[in-house]
């Protein structure tokens, strides 16, 4: 089983962080080849391990996308503030309380800060488990456990 | 003893300001602080009362104690994703 949680700068790249349980090393995790704002120093990766692939059956990404408008207003971005270290801590207990509960093989998360523009990403899980059903369910539990509990703050930012 | 409280996002914005002070005598539990925040600001006591609080970055019961220097912020109306 295992949890790899990042916060980083800006909007998430169109491209997956490598899937938990292939084989790359937890250093090319930490300083990610791909050049973009989102792969500033203070990026991080933590609790990296190595599931066997031959048990997932089913694996379930969620992407989060800045809508165009808030409130009925239009907007050019959303701004992320996120309270760290606890934001980073929050999500990863989280994720471990899920995969332990659901009983899952694998849980990605990956959130912005900053601004992030309409129609881009700001937040990406994915969860590998054997069956369906645990995932869907993970999957909805997360997400509204962590519009409660996690210290991150969205503002619309109006054109 | 002064505390400063760490505010985010919404609440931020609305008292244009990104933290609050507040006096109060040692000891101090976290609903000490609570009862604090909500009589410098009376027109949200309601709020102050009940909003949660992080000491040292981890959520805190009411009764905890809060010592001069911890790290105390308002964790409310948060909204990832």
């Amino acid at each position: 089983m295992s949890v790899l949680v990042r916060i980083s700068l800006g909007a998430l790249s169109s491209q997956r962080l490598p899937h938990s349980f292939s084989p790359v090393p937890a250093a090319s995790l930490q300083a990610p080849a791909r050049k973009s704002p989102s792969n500033s120093a203070s990026d991080y990766a933590q609790n990296i391990s190595a599931p066997a692939t031959e048990q997932v059956g089913a694996t379930l990404v969620f992407e989060g996308i800045v809508r165009a408008n808030e409130q009925g207003r239009a907007i050019r971005a959303l701004s992320y503030e996120a309270y760290e270290p606890m934001a980073t801590n929050a999500l990863t207990e989280l994720a471990r309380d899920i995969l332990r509960k659901h009983a899952l093989i694998a849980i990605t998360v990956e959130h912005s800060r900053g601004e992030v523009l309409a129609g881009e990403r700001s937040f990406r899980l994915a969860i590998d488990s054997a069956h369906r059903k645990e995932a869907l369910a993970a999957m909805d539990e997360f997400i509204d456990r962590m519009k409660r509990d996690v210290p991150i703050w969205k503002s619309p930012i109006y054109i | 003893m002064t505390i400063r409280v760490l505010i985010f996002g919404a609440l931020a914005r609305e008292m244009s300001c990104k933290e609050i002070t507040i006096d109060v005598t040692a000891p101090v539990t976290v609903r000490d602080i609570n009862q604090a925040l909500a009589a410098k600001h009376p027109s949200k006591s309601a709020f102050f009362q009940s909003a949660r609080l992080a000491v040292n970055h981890a959520f805190a019961a009411p009764g905890s104690p809060v010592q001069q220097g911890d790290a105390v912020a308002l964790i409310e109306l948060v909204g990832g994703g």
